[in-house]
């Protein structure tokens, strides 16, 4: 056990003599995490994740019952922190389409003169021929196309008020009609019928009341704002934790052609030991890169990854999977240059397939599939859930795919050892 | 003449001895082309945000809810089965699940004791949005049955019914009524597109084509610094002093071999994205000749110069592999430039990545000729007059 543990503690210490390693091991992921921090935003508070103060243009020609109604939804308490409208009041329509084209709003909201009465209409004017058959006035949403998801949910809030509106009419409007239908009021009493009807459910029916309830509830704890870097970061050492295990990897075929491996194998120390030093060795390094590149996010970017107890585990397991992948790059090669090689292309190819480069959900789903058998893409999983607030509870899927990753590697590579004679007295 | 062609054929063999180098050239890039073109975030996209729904009821009204949500411009609808919501919910991947429970039916909303379950994430702006497409959707379909159960209490109001079967009678007659008028509903809301000029120039495979070309030759242009420092290493270079090859030679044989295998590895990429892809890169043939020439230029001259500070291959290695993976980020060759903070944006211009970049999208995006690629062009051939003197002036054998 103590030389299994002093095999494995000498190629820590050689890894980090290693200036060429450290690059790749350290230098890289670090630059790249500061790289990527800097074109998405995370160090200039600008995510453009567009979902807060959303700023809309409100042009109210109406200035009646329903236009105004509209204003005031845009203004409400529930959607102070999504909706930014225009504080002063807006009355040309030209003006406000000018300031979507030139992108100073996600959309503009136009409510022409007249809206409510051709919703609502009154006594006169269903004796007017004119206005009884004029086609229905429609509020205007003049959409910025460069902020389609701004402007999808400013559409989304007319929709919904539109909803309401046309629920009250054809609900005020089959009430009268059925009464008048089955004979139960003259048609003198309708307009004095629907008052009253009006008049009664303004008193009863709370605003906006649903046929079918809606349940709703809010999770415990805090709101999580998710930082764009807790994804990065973890992707970015993930991949060049790649690199460290099959640099590992190469290390046992470097040792076999500069001849220390035989002069270890010669030595009182079985090759058990040996290999179990080998893969020790590659496991502390691997464990030491990600927690090193842990802390120095942490201390140079501010950026919190989660559970403490989580992130332990979660690397353990991460750094398990890799080594077992580093075991069959090296198995598989016959030179230290082949792990090199391959090891890249596969730390490379890991990369973006695991989600390091494009997160895996805008990926195609064969992408995704594919993407199970890299140790990325689980510990990314499990990275993401602990920047999103989670705990190790919730790490079971990631760690014992990890885990069984890593076991399944390591018992493949062991038999292919074996056949090679790699590690034989 | 001869022995330019001797050096540059002896780096090729060098480069060339492990079959696994054809991965780097050409397979990888491939790949990433190919991924990044289909994987990458597309100008039209689904933007709106993703609502997880359960329908445990399978009814015509819960399918009918769904459907009103997919009409949404706000929220995606995307069914799941309750355990994995559940768990997207529990480990906050989804912010907002909305379940139609086993008992929603038209019996329930009729009898007023339908109900959904809408579970949302603390303080989170998508489930406020979320939240109102959920009623908009829930109010489309069952409001004609809300108009019908009012129609009936009015009714009560003014008198009372005979037996039940006439008020069933006199709610189905009014729920045909209140249905009729929804069909006939005129549409109130009209939506025009602004004339805002898109301030991302996108297409998912051009830039992919473009940004993989310019990282997988940027990256073993760099490499010149590790041919250099391996024959440093081995020796070879105090060897060459002895023959009569004056250090121009050497230079401009190593370095024109490697500026020739990078135009080899560019004129396969380019194909690829010709017949493969379908990319407008045959449009000005020459103009693509004259902005790739002037780019491996560039790249060959920062190599050369790194060549200079590096010791070991090793490490020229890793650095080459780490200075083209950040100049190729920083240059707009992952994520459209336009996406980046503005700041940003002016920043890079420093980078030869970012030049070549713009210059290869104004060829395969934006189908623009020479004129238009001779300021890129310029500033590619003034990097490598700048890193190729640095590079001379500085180079040793020893």
């Amino acid at each position: 056990m103590l030389k299994t543990l002093l095999i494995g503690l000498k190629d820590v210490r050689l890894a980090f003599r290693d200036r060429a390693a450290l690059i790749l091991m350290l230098a890289a992921p670090f630059v790249l995490t500061l790289g990527l921090g800097l074109v998405t935003g995370r160090f200039s508070g600008n995510t453009n994740s567009g979902l807060s103060d959303i700023p809309v243009i409100i042009v109210n020609l109406d200035n009646d019952q329903l236009g105004d109604a509209l204003v005031e939804v845009f203004n409400s308490q529930d959607l102070a922190d999504l909706m930014e409208p225009t504080p002063s009041r807006f009355a040309d329509p030209e003006a406000a389409r000018r300031l979507i084209d030139e992108d100073e709003a996600a959309a503009a909201v136009i409510i022409p003169a007249g809206f409510t009465r051709s919703v609502i209409p009154q006594q006169a004017d269903f004796t007017n021929p004119e206005t009884f058959a004029a086609e229905p006035v429609k509020i205007e949403v003049y959409a910025n196309p460069s902020r389609p998801t701004g402007a999808g949910i400013i559409k989304a809030i007319v929709d919904e008020f539109i909803s309401r509106v046309e629920e009250g009419r054809v609900s005020g409007a089959t009430s009268i009609l059925q009464l008048m239908f089955s004979g139960r009021i003259t048609p003198e009493q309708a307009e004095a019928a629907g008052t009253a009807m009006g008049e009664r459910l303004q008193e009863n029916t709370p605003d906006g009341a649903l046929a079918i309830t809606v349940n709703s509830s809010t999770a415990d704890g805090e709101a999580v704002k998710f930082d764009a870097l807790a994804y990065i970061a973890p992707g970015m050492a993930l991949m060049f934790l790649m690199y460290t295990v099959s640099y590992g990897g190469r290390s046992i075929l470097a040792e076999r052609a500069q001849g220390t491996l035989p002069r270890l194998l010669v030595s009182p120390t079985s090759s058990a030991q040996i290999l179990g030093g080998k893969i020790f060795g590659i496991f502390l390094t691997g464990g030491a890169q990600m927690l090193i590149l842990i802390s120095a996010s942490s201390l140079f970017f501010q950026l919190k990854w989660g559970d403490p107890l989580g992130v332990i585990v979660l690397v353990l397991a991460a750094v398990f999977g890799a080594t077992g992948w580093g075991m069959i790059i090296t198995a598989l090669a016959r030179t230290p240059s082949q792990v090199a090689s391959i090891g890249t292309a596969i730390m490379l190819i890991f990369g973006i397939l695991g989600g390091s480069f494009i997160n895996l959900e805008q990926m195609p789903p064969f992408v995704q599939t594919m993407s199970k058998i890299t140790p990325n893409a689980w510990a990314l999983n499990g990275f993401t859930t602990l920047g999103l607030g989670g705990t190790l509870a919730d790490l079971s899927t990631p760690i014992m795919a990890l885990l069984g990753m890593g076991a399944l590697l390591f018992a493949v590579s062991v038999m292919m050892f074996g056949k090679k004679n790699l590690v034989q007295k | 003449m001869k022995k330019l062609f001797a050096i540059a054929w002896k780096d090729a063999v060098v480069r060339f001895a492990s079959s696994s180098e054809l991965l780097f050239f050409i397979i990888l890039p491939i790949v990433f082309t190919f991924l990044l073109a289909g994987g990458s975030p597309s100008a039209n996209g689904d933007n709106r945000i993703r609502l997880v729904v359960v329908d445990q009821a399978n009814t015509a009204i819960s399918q009918k809810i769904i459907v009103e949500l997919d009409k949404s411009t706000a929220v995606r609808p995307e069914v799941l089965m309750l355990e994995e919501a559940e768990s997207q919910f529990d480990s906050r991947r989804a912010s907002v699940v909305l379940i139609l429970p086993a008992s929603l039916d038209l019996q329930a909303i009729q009898d007023g004791t339908a109900q959904v379950d809408f579970r949302q994430q603390p303080n989170n702006l998508n489930a406020t949005v979320a939240e109102r497409a959920v009623q908009t959707a829930i109010r489309r379909v069952s409001s004609t049955i809300n108009a019908a159960n009012m129609a009936v209490k009015e009714a009560e109001a003014n008198g009372t019914f005979e037996s039940e079967a006439d008020r069933q009678a006199y709610f189905a007659d009014a729920l045909k009524l209140a249905q009729s008028m929804q069909a006939d509903e005129p549409e109130r809301v009209i939506v025009i597109e602004g004339s805002t000029p898109d301030r991302v120039d996108y297409d998912p495979r051009a830039n992919a084509s473009a940004g993989q070309l310019v990282t997988w030759v940027f990256i073993p242009l760099f490499g010149i610094s590790a041919l250099f420092a391996y024959e440093r290493q081995q020796g070879t270079l105090r060897r060459i002093l002895t023959t009569p090859t004056s250090k121009a030679t050497y230079l401009l044989g190593t370095i024109a071999g490697q500026v020739v295998m990078a135009f080899v590895q560019m004129t396969l990429l380019v194909l690829f994205g010709i017949f493969v892809m379908r990319l407008g890169w045959g449009r000005d043939p020459f103009a693509l000749f004259v902005l790739l020439t002037a780019a491996a230029l560039a790249a060959g001259a920062i190599g050369t110069t790194m060549g200079t500070f590096i010791k070991t291959e090793g490490q020229a290695g890793g650095l080459s592999i780490m200075a083209g993976m950040v100049m190729a980020l920083m240059g707009g060759c992952w994520y459209p430039l336009e996406l980046f903070p503005s700041t940003v944006q002016n920043i890079v211009k420093v980078l030869p990545t970012t030049w070549a970049m713009q210059g290869l999208l104004d060829i395969v995006l934006r189908g623009q000729g020479l004129v238009a690629i001779l300021p890129e062009a310029g500033v590619l051939l003034g990097f490598a007059a700048v890193f190729f003197a640095i590079g001379v002036l500085r180079f040793k054998y020893e």
